[in-house]
């Protein structure tokens, strides 16, 4: 044991001008509502302080990696708080808001297949969901709830297997079980134009501007330039198996695209004719379909693995590296952001143990578990949302199209890519 | 007075470098078990410094302070670091409990032009020993971390909500989650923040109270720690 340990001020850790400044102010105590004032002031004093070196200096926080696949025990208790307070009869006393349990709406969805890789719902800019039912395609105004049949497939061997909306909603892109690709002027209703150029079903297409991209089961993707004559912008053969999951990011650089032979490939918009891909990720050990980008960071995506992988991959696309990867242990069929709140929502099909044929609702960054719904009775197929971001639809193989109110309340100016400047000093805003 | 003549060795920045940066990374394990941070069971024993070690067994936790050794060990090896911090803070409230703080000074000399100095090996590690074993007495003045929910057992349910294997994640480059602990390093002013690292506020305690433990010198790095802690509360009353 050592002798004298009293304490002995070390020169080089003290903040020797805050310290002189506390001790010889007098007018007002520490005054914690006067909190904001304070950080403010001492933010600037640190930025504009040298230490008592006279070194500049500046302060990072690591943040390597996953930091346990354990909770600590603390945090593991608060948590427990939380998430038994959600299920609380009296919302008001939950930290979190309230995640209703029931759906707001259900659809008679007759007819509709039950295929995992199919993307037979789009719901467009004006408030109309596009869904295909078998070899028929509606049309459902959500404003007035009035349904109309815009196309039917006669015959029986073909059927719409992917359903979207261009970005300002009027032009709406079918891709067909035997390859064919259609354009559709909703307002018309009127076939616009058929794209050439796959030879196996299309089951995933993306809009970028009048950029079409459609994926299929030729193991290809097409970029088709709507408005030129000739279409066919580009053709990548890449994937090694059909190419069921695709999806341009928020900003229109980058598009992500899954592929039944579990990879994930990012491509920057400008390279794509060169078949150079960004990154080619492998981590998923079975489809990967359900892909989403992140609204709040423009390089953030997230990607779901069909049965045997059931995992959401969170990936930084600048990178190419996962930053997150929690097993849900389920087939994902679906990803879909909150806009207003820092969360995602995942929907589910087939699973051996948990979360089967349910919607999870999980906080981001942490991707904590927040909530589950769902009464579907068998598996969800597609996810979509509305243009407003609050509601969630669900289609199911029980034929049921389930609406979920759950992304809400609105926050004002949702947290879009113009946020992404205040957000990215993390550290002074908790978004809920 | 005799002179026992300690033989000396000589170290080079690179491994003054690698003896802080490992010296960080067994403090950091040695926090976090003392301070109940992660759970007893998920640590293991190891030799080292003369002392039965703590180290965390879990994967996470591993991985991420060996990213972040890495990290540490490359910016003293360029004379640029200044500080670690290993900050504490409550999850509920986001408020800092806890920081440890590890200053460190570097021979500019060595740095420019390369040269190396003389230490006894044994010296450098009787004076960590000294600081470990002063970590680990800490808990008898460092106020209890425990939070008023906390439970005594520490299993966490299948099914639940709350599980689902998931990871406390740290997210690099942007929007990233404040975990239960954090680590800072001050740096010069002209370092590139790395992509696993963001900028970041000091996060200090206001009105802390202070302790200072020991230091080590290897001649090249000199680290001093100090711990400062969040006045407990119940003293006020």
């Amino acid at each position: 044991m050592q002798k004298g340990d009293r304490f002995i001020p070390n020169r080089s850790l003290m903040d020797i001008d805050r310290a002189h400044g506390l001790l010889t102010n007098r007018t007002a105590p520490f005054n914690a509502t006067s909190s904001f004032n304070e950080a403010y002031r001492q933010k600037l004093i640190e930025n504009l302080t040298l230490d008592s070196q006279g070194r500049p200096f500046k302060i990072m926080v690591f943040r390597g990696s996953p930091k346990s696949s354990q909770k600590p025990i603390r945090f593991v208790d608060e948590l427990r708080q939380e998430v038994a307070s959600i299920f609380d009869k009296d919302c008001k006393q939950t930290p979190y808001r309230c995640i209703p349990k029931g759906e707001k709406r259900v659809l008679d969805a007759p007819k509709l297949r039950n295929d995992y890789y199919a993307n037979i719902m789009s719901w467009g800019k004006n408030n109309i969901l596009a869904v295909a039912l078998g070899p028929e395609l509606y049309l459902w105004n959500s404003e007035d709830q009035r349904v109309h049949k815009l196309l039917q497939v006669p015959g029986g061997n073909d059927w719409p297997t992917s359903v979207t909306w261009s970005e300002d909603a009027r032009t709406l892109a079918v891709g067909y079980m035997c390859s064919s690709l259609q354009l559709w002027d909703v307002e018309s209703s009127k076939l616009i134009r058929n794209l050439e150029g796959h030879s196996g079903r299309i089951a995933s297409t993306a809009w970028n501007g009048r950029i079409l991209t459609s994926g299929s089961r030729d193991k290809s993707i097409i970029n088709h330039d709507v408005r030129a004559a000739n279409n066919l912008a580009s053709c990548i053969k890449r994937h090694a198996d059909e190419v069921c999951g695709l999806k341009w990011s928020t900003v229109g650089n980058r598009l992500a695209s899954g592929g039944n032979e579990n990879l994930l490939y990012i491509w920057e918009a400008s390279k794509m004719s060169s078949s150079k891909f960004l990154h080619r990720l492998s981590d998923h050990c079975a489809a990967v379909k359900a892909l989403a980008w992140c609204p709040y960071q423009y390089n953030v995506l997230a990607s779901g693995g069909g049965l045997s992988d059931g995992c959401i991959k969170i990936w930084n696309t600048q990178k190419g590296v996962c930053i997150n990867s929690i097993e849900t242990k389920a087939q994902i069929c679906g990803l879909e952001w909150n806009r207003h709140h820092k969360e995602i929502l995942s929907g589910h099909g087939y699973s051996i143990r948990e979360n089967q044929n349910k919607l999870c609702l999980w906080k981001y960054p942490s991707m904590t578990k927040v909530g589950e719904l769902g009464n579907h009775k068998s598996r969800i197929i597609n996810l979509c949302q509305s243009p407003d971001g609050i509601t969630v639809i669900s289609a199911g193989a029980d034929e049921t199209l389930r609406f979920w109110d759950v992304f809400g309340p609105p926050t004002a100016g949702n947290l879009m890519v113009s946020d992404l400047q205040g957000l990215l000093s993390f550290r002074t805003s908790l978004l809920r | 007075m005799a002179s026992r003549s300690v033989a000396k060795d000589i170290i080079t920045l690179r491994g003054s470098a690698a003896i802080v940066s490992e010296f960080f990374g067994y403090a950091a394990n040695s926090i976090l078990y003392n301070r109940g941070v992660y759970p007893e069971e998920s640590f293991a024993k190891v030799k080292k410094y003369g002392l039965p070690m703590l180290l965390t067994q879990d994967e996470g936790v591993k991985s991420f302070i060996s990213n972040l050794t890495a990290q540490l060990s490359e910016w003293l090896e360029a004379g640029k670091l200044q500080r670690v911090v290993l900050v504490i803070m409550s999850k509920a409230s986001n408020e800092v409990l806890e920081r440890w703080n590890f200053s460190i000074e570097t021979d500019g000399e060595v740095v420019e032009k390369g040269v190396s100095r003389e230490k006894s090996d044994k010296e450098i590690m009787r004076e960590i020993q000294a600081i470990m074993r002063q970590i680990a007495s800490s808990i008898t003045y460092l106020p209890c971390l425990d939070e008023p929910f906390s439970c005594p057992h520490t299993s966490f349910g299948h099914g639940s909500s709350s599980s689902a294997g998931g990871f406390i994640v740290s997210l690099p480059l942007d929007v990233l989650f404040t975990g239960v602990f954090d680590v800072l390093a001050y740096t010069d002013t002209d370092v590139a923040v790395p992509f696993t690292w963001i900028e970041s506020d000091p996060k200090l305690i206001a009105n802390p109270q202070m302790v200072k433990l020991h230091s080590f010198d290897t001649k090249i790095h000199k680290v001093d720690t100090l711990v400062s802690y969040k006045n407990d509360e119940w003293d006020e009353q």
